[in-house]
């Protein structure tokens, strides 16, 4: 029964929910106005010839498609502002860098994705051999026995950290939301699940891999006898992962969306340059220049007569 | 007798839990709470819901169905902003922007961090546009009620929109845009305050937000052009609503009243005559800022049209601006698209050395930095920057043209040039993270001078230490808020500083033809030379 309710029925409508979800967010987004060009310039613009700008001018204020497109890239891929981050200590009065945020971020989320192309491995036949071999690069194949992902335990001490940060720092700890922390007890339970079910309770893993490839083949009489031969292990790491997929374009976990279409950040600064029209402008309301000279007819008219300019009155 | 110790100054930080955090804080206290606003200003502007209200008042007599309009006007507007509808979905409240903000720092009051501010209007959004709102405070949601409206109205207008957290923010959320809309719903329920109200209405019905008249700006440059005869002996003749000239100028209003923007003024006079360009001023686009960006779209679109409209009446090429900080923010990211160019506005070609700016094609816009960068880079004015001896320079990039247009070595390289002692302050407090003068986004009023003070310290401390280490005399901004806000500021932290702006500088420096030989500086104080 756990079989069939965790291992094919639950997976399925996570799924379903999670692909609905993203999309639905994703057209949502989409379909509200950019009214304004507004990127967050973080570097010298493009204007003179003689007004040199940095390579890191170009990433952080960037004139072009393509400098934009590197400002993202390094936005998504190396948290560009968070790498920025300082922390500012009032009993000095001033700021120094503070990059610890940023790199507990980079820890997780990479560790994150090594463990997301770790885990393709149960979704095709045969593995592709770039996952076999990132597999035993990270693991140090050969020097321990088993082979010990440093992944699956980096990611568990950047939970922590992140964690540690929203309990133990009082201004994190105030701005947390119990959503925040929500998150990250979700996130520790996968791995650590994970983790035990890999070093101490072992599964049946070819058991595991036969119901996913069924499931992806929709072969749900397959589905059910792979999935009634699995321990209930891994039914904890498994529903737990299908509730996260589910919950995921729901919450603040969306960011990782969201970042794609921020447009303080996914729009050149080329204001001057190129003209960005907003859909629903409205039209100009107010007094015409007619209605100002009628209201200082005597004023206006007095500037008409000394030929349109001023001149100092000199002794 | 009874005497008065001075009353040490303390930044008393708190860390409510996060339903503390939730609940709404009514306990407006004097000094960062605005006014009403004037019944004249609101009615002029067509605001809804004029009526005479106090915020101390327990009751603000909001119109009877304030919250359906609140909830109408925020669904429109999650569907014209998207940044709005995506900066509601994608904190993760890291904290990173927490100790941006020169308020939060200033005032240690944990709702002035950039990403609580944000939750205020986030926890309203949470409960009315999402499924997990139903569950209330749990999910960080919470009821419309009033006092949440007046707490949105107490913190809205504590930010002073200089979007310093939105560079460190890892999804570029920017709180300036965040604020702005919560400022327009409350607009909407007719909670708007005084100070701003005032210079758009005038501005609408004048040109420009110090209400002066035709004949006023006409006096105003008389004058400048008087001391500018007195110092250099040249008389200077000023264009203006001169049709057909080359380019319209148009510089913040305050240049032409207040101290120290009139030696700025002197500043533009002196170099256009030298440099002989064909150019006018106009009384009906009498204003480069555009305190409107401050409450709403429309309102900025109502005092930003008349540069086009008279771009186009007086059959100008392009136009040049002054030295200004959110009109800059205005110019570049608002004016072209909030209106269409004039037609007969041609590409920004400078008459004196050719150089075609590029990066002002569309809006037909160019700073005056730019403009005199680039003269001094083909050597077309001569300087002497002996004349500046007396200052010793250091330059506070200003918000709203350092994070919203990345006009950041252009006003370096003339001041390097004009001047020959430069200093730049620590460099986390320059050119993209430069702190802001704690007197932006329209919150240049008396009744919160508690708070512009306290907003300032991060940026008065960087400035002490320039000012010990080097002797640093004169901050530099090319922001009209700023030279209006800084010598209270300075005053306050005890910082024997003077305030001015680049064009003073360049003013100074500026070798006319024809001057008699100069014994003062623009201030009308003796040249000192440091050898």
């Amino acid at each position: 029964m756990i079989g069939i309710i965790f291992g094919v029925l639950v997976p399925y409508i996570a799924f379903a929910i999670f692909v609905a979800g993203v999309v639905y967010k994703f057209i949502y987004w989409a379909k509200s106005a950019v009214p304004l060009k507004i990127p967050t310039t973080s570097g010298q613009q493009k204007s003179l010839k003689f007004i040199k700008r940095t390579i890191y001018d170009r990433f952080d204020s960037p004139f072009t498609k393509w400098e934009t497109a590197v400002r993202m890239i390094l936005e998504i891929f190396a948290f560009r502002s968070l790498l920025k981050n300082t922390r500012y200590y009032l009993d000095r009065l001033s700021q120094k860098d503070a990059r610890w945020l940023w790199l507990f971020a980079i820890l997780f989320h990479y560790s994150l994705l090594l463990v997301l192309i770790r885990h393709t491995k149960f979704f095709f036949e045969p593995v592709p051999s770039f996952v076999e071999m990132l597999s035993e690069l990270e693991a140090f194949k050969g020097v321990f026995i088993p082979s010990i992902y440093v992944s699956g335990l980096a990611i568990i001490a950047a939970l922590l950290l992140l964690w540690f940060r929203r309990i133990f720092l009082s201004r994190e700890r105030c701005i947390s939301l119990p959503s925040d922390h929500f998150a990250l007890i979700v996130l520790l339970a996968i791995t650590i699940s994970g983790n035990v079910m890999r070093y101490f309770i072992k599964v049946d893993i070819s058991a595991v891999k036969g119901l996913l490839l069924s499931l992806m083949t929709f072969d749900i009489a397959k589905a059910v006898e792979f999935a009634n031969a699995i321990e209930p292990m891994f039914y904890i790491h498994f529903a737990l992962g299908s509730f996260l997929l589910a919950y995921f374009p729901f919450s603040k976990l969306m960011h990782a969306g969201g970042i794609f279409l921020s447009p303080t950040r996914n729009m050149p600064n080329n204001n001057r340059a190129e003209r960005h029209v907003n859909p629903w402008n409205p039209p100009y309301k107010g007094i015409t220049w007619q209605e100002y000279y009628e209201a200082y007819k005597d004023q206006l008219d007095e500037i008409a007569e000394s030929g349109y300019k001023v001149k100092p009155e000199v002794m | 007798m009874e005497t008065h110790a001075a009353e040490k100054i303390r930044i008393e930080q708190r860390f409510p839990s996060w339903r503390e955090l939730l609940k709404p804080n009514t306990n407006f206290k004097p000094g960062y709470y605005h006014y009403s606003f004037r019944i004249s200003d609101a009615k002029y502007l067509e605001l809804p819901f004029v009526r005479e209200w106090s915020p101390v008042d327990k009751d603000w007599k909001l119109p009877p169905n304030w919250k359906e309009i609140f909830l109408t006007k925020m669904k429109e507007y999650l569907e014209k902003f998207r940044s709005f509808k995506l900066f509601m979905d994608i904190c993760v409240r890291c904290g990173a922007c927490a100790d941006k903000c020169h308020y939060y720092i200033g005032t240690g009051d944990p709702k002035n961090m950039p990403v609580a501010r944000a939750e205020l209007i986030r926890s309203i959004y949470r409960r009315y546009f999402t499924p997990a709102g139903k569950l209330g405070k749990i999910a960080g949601a919470r009821d419309l009620t009033e006092d949440v409206v007046k707490e949105l109205y107490y913190y809205a207008y504590q930010c002073s929109l200089c979007r310093r957290c939105s560079v460190f923010c890892p999804y570029g959320i920017d709180t300036a845009e965040v604020t702005w809309i919560m400022r327009m719903l409350l607009k909407e329920i007719g909670v708007v305050h005084r100070f701003s109200l005032i210079s758009i209405a005038s501005s609408a019905r004048t040109g420009n937000h110090l209400g002066l008249l035709p004949g006023g700006i006409a006096g105003a440059l008389q004058s400048v052009a008087e001391d500018v005869y007195t110092i250099t002996g040249i008389e200077i003749e000023v264009p203006i609503n001169k049709k057909g000239a080359e380019i319209l100028f148009v510089a913040p209003s305050a240049d032409f009243f207040a101290t120290p923007h009139w030696y700025v003024c002197m500043g533009y006079l002196m170099l256009f005559h030298e440099i002989g360009l064909d150019y006018t001023w106009s009384t009906y686009a009498s204003e480069g800022g555009n305190f409107g960006t401050f409450i709403s779209y429309e309102l900025a679109q109502k005092l930003n049209a008349k540069i086009y409209q008279e771009a186009e009446r007086l059959g100008v090429k392009w136009i040049l601006g002054g030295e200004c900080g959110h009109m800059w923010r205005d110019k570049h990211q608002y004016l072209a698209t909030m209106n269409e160019p004039a037609k007969n506005l041609e590409d920004p070609v400078s008459p004196i050395t050719g150089t075609y700016f590029e990066n002002a094609a569309s809006t037909k816009m160019v700073h005056i930095a730019e403009f005199v960068a680039d003269l001094i880079a083909h050597k077309k004015i001569k300087l002497d920057p002996t004349r500046n001896d007396k200052w010793i320079v250091t330059l506070h990039d200003a918000c709203n043209y350092a994070r919203a247009m990345g006009l950041l070595e252009e006003p370096r390289y003339v001041i390097k040039n004009v001047c020959r002692f430069f200093y730049e302050m620590p460099e986390h407090t320059i050119r993209e993270k430069s702190y802001c003068c704690g007197s932006g986004g329209g919150l240049l009023t008396e009744e919160v001078m508690d708070l512009r003070m306290r907003g300032g310290m991060p940026r008065a401390m960087a400035l002490r230490e320039v000012h010990k280490k080097y002797g640093v005399n004169f901050l530099c901004t090319l922001c009209a808020i700023d030279k209006a806000a800084f010598p209270h500021l300075l005053e306050y932290w005890k910082l024997p500083v003077a305030v001015g702006g680049m064009m003073e500088l360049v003013g100074n420096a500026l070798i006319m033809k024809g001057e008699k030989e100069r014994t003062t500086d623009l201030r009308g104080e003796p040249l000192i030379r440091r050898d």
